[in-house]
């Protein structure tokens, strides 16, 4: 039984959300049962994770592979765990379980009736399934077909609040990012033209084998993946739907999709980029230095604009562009320090920036507000709240003992050894505009004279869950052990070529 | 120049493609009608579909299926195909979301032009924010 369980497990965690999404609108009326549920998925859901997550660093790092409906590889679908799946996997299910509990009784005023509750419910499965898949999946046509499941989802999750204002944010979200699927399918169509496989392993050693006979068609490949994943991703020229979608989306959806979903196409592109074309090809197209700049740029101009934002979650979602430019920038450096922390640093952006926009959730539900100038007195009414707030933006900006800290330590390291002095820079003044646009938030909720309105924290599961997230960040801080161990594994994974 | 003239007119299904593909992008980042950025965005993954059955056909190629009789016979790969089918289930939910949503951006606007959306918004929305 325990053989057949672990055997299944890769599988498991991808179908389970899909498949209790499938059931849940069977429920529909019946909406503490369709939140019981939903939770309790959740939490199987990141047992699974951790158990697969434990396996792996029992066998070295070394990725345990199933072939879906037993084909075997060139031929079906395979699927790949890593140390880079299951630390993906971790952060995803870590996550949506205390996004679960603060939407737990407390979508109605956002979303509508129970009707629209439940559908609220099936896409965030959908979505958590999509991404799983991403995170183990190691065919490049999948890899299509989860990222449009998820592009579907996160658009549904954005129209899910019942206003005009994010049905045209959907809306453009939706145009924009299947003109990235449109992208992505071109070059995953490139690459099986000039190589002949979608299995991720036999078409990067035919690709490597090949690709001097077809130089242009690699450098299309290339372009099209950078920038389908580039639209979705939300990389900086590129990012324009990105603060109208997450802003507009209900609170807990802002969450996942500001924390989860941005990453989940950034994964998708790492595997791409290093497990089809390899670090050696892709230094060798310059790739690297495309990827550094762009990241240097996002990094700037995604705190320049978060700095000019009046309302509170639109903040966050330019911070969320900001964030992804630390992304791109450690996969351009392309060395082991660097792409630990790129990827230490987005599980860490992950529980950071959830935790930040259901903190924000919570302050607009109660203050009825969502500008920053008038938040004045929040600190003292709403201390739970605020008190996750103030945790998870000192840890984006990357104080020792927060886990923001020790992402941008290594990535900084990797810079260093990288011999990129710009990127040092532009690490650091990241950094201090980071502070520069949460900071003053903190000042205006503690320290601004307080208004005689009676404002209270929300209910008891929400601050179950932002103290979750909060314990979370602090964790990873405090002890990133197991964690930056499976980050350091997956990055010597990715630069090793097999 | 005749090499180059000689490569298109042998392979006239990727330059289609291409032409449909710049098409399909074009519409969609210039027009201001929902409907028409809805009918580039189709245009855009039919040029892609046509890339991919184009790159798994083979000229006088059978339907590949397998003729006992003799096995010698030359057929077409059905996998590019198949994946497209994929691709359409795929797009055709896009549509149908995207139209639901131009609906439901009519009913509240009156209009399915998106510049004046976007004025309504800003004259109906300026103080009330994103929330």
């Amino acid at each position: 039984m325990r053989a057949t369980i672990e055997v299944h497990l890769p599988v498991f965690v991808v179908i389970m959300p899909l498949f209790v999404a499938f059931v849940l609108p069977t429920l529909a009326r019946r909406i503490r049962l369709v939140e019981g549920v939903v939770t309790s998925t959740t939490v199987l859901w990141f047992l699974g994770a951790g158990y697969l997550a434990s396996l792996v660093l029992i066998r070295n790092g070394n990725p345990i592979g199933y072939s879906l409906g037993g084909w075997p590889a060139p031929w079906g679908i395979e699927l790949s765990v890593g140390s880079l799946s299951c630390l993906f996997l971790l952060m995803v299910a870590g996550v949506s379980l205390p996004v679960a509990l603060f939407a737990a009784g407390n979508m109605a005023h956002e979303v509508g009736g129970p009707k629209r509750i439940t559908r609220f419910y099936v896409l965030c499965l959908l979505l958590g399934g999509a991404l799983a898949g991403m995170a183990v999946t190691s065919d490049l046509f999948n890899v299509f077909v989860l990222v449009e499941v998820a592009t579907l989802s996160c658009c549904g999750l954005v129209s899910s609040r019942n206003h005009p204002l994010a049905a045209e944010a959907a809306f453009n979200y939706l145009i924009l990012a299947t003109l990235g699927s449109a992208l992505i399918l071109g070059g995953i169509g490139f690459l099986y033209i000039i190589t002949g496989h979608l299995n991720m392993g036999f078409a990067s050693q035919e690709l490597n084998r090949i690709w001097q006979e077809y130089p242009h068609v690699v450098w299309m490949a290339v372009s099209f993946l950078l920038v389908g994943f580039g639209v979705k991703s939300a990389l900086f020229p590129l990012h324009v739907w990105l603060p109208d979608a997450h802003s507009a989306a209900p609170s807990p959806a802002s969450a996942i999709l500001s924390g989860l979903a941005v990453k989940g196409y950034a994964i998708c592109l790492i595997k791409v980029l290093y497990n089809v074309f390899g670090v050696a090809l892709i230094q060798e197209l310059g790739m690297h230095r495309i990827l550094t700049l762009l990241g240097m740029i996002a990094i700037t101009a995604g705190s320049l604009f978060a700095l000019t934002q009046d309302k509170l979650k639109r903040r966050l979602a330019f911070s969320t562009v900001a964030q992804v430019g630390y992304i791109f920038l450690g996969l351009g450096l392309a060395n082991s320090m660097s792409l630990a922390g790129t990827l230490f640093h987005m599980a860490s952006h992950a529980v950071i920036k959830s935790g930040l926009f259901l903190a924000a959730g919570a302050i607009i539900a109660t203050t009825g507000n969502d500008r920053i100038s008038e938040m004045a007195g929040v600190g003292r009414q709403m201390p739970i709240t605020m008190a996750a707030f103030t945790v998870c933006s000192v840890s984006l900006v990357g104080i020792p003992l927060f886990s923001g800290f020790i992402g941008k330590w290594n990535l900084l390291l990797g810079s260093l050894e990288a011999g990129n002095r710009l990127a040092q820079a532009v690490i650091i003044l990241g950094s201090v505009l980071c502070a520069a646009y949460l900071f003053p938030i903190i000042r205006v909720a503690y320290f601004e004279p307080a208004p005689a309105a009676d404002w209270q924290d929300p209910g008891l599961p929400q601050k179950t869950a932002l103290i979750l997230l909060a314990a979370g960040v602090i964790l990873l801080g405090v002890a990133p052990g197991p964690f930056l161990e499976l980050a350091k594994r997956a990055a010597l994974d990715l630069l090793v070529m097999k | 120049m005749r090499v180059l003239l000689d490569e298109l007119m042998v392979n006239y299904p990727y330059f289609a493609a291409m032409i449909l593909f710049i098409i399909g992008a074009f519409t969609v980042l210039t027009r201001s009608n929902l409907f028409k950025k809805l009918i580039g965005i189709n245009i855009m993954e039919s040029a892609i579909f046509l890339m991919f059955i184009a790159a798994g056909n083979i000229r006088g190629g059978a339907v590949p299926i397998l003729d006992e009789a003799n096995p010698q016979t030359v057929c077409i790969n059905p996998l590019p195909s198949a994946l497209m089918l994929t691709g359409i289930v795929v797009s055709v939910s896009v549509t149908a979301f995207a139209l639901a949503l131009i609906i439901r951006l009519h009913q509240s606007y009156g209009t399915t032009d998106a510049r004046r959306i976007a004025e309504l918004r800003k004259r109906w929305h300026a103080n009330e924010g994103n929330h």
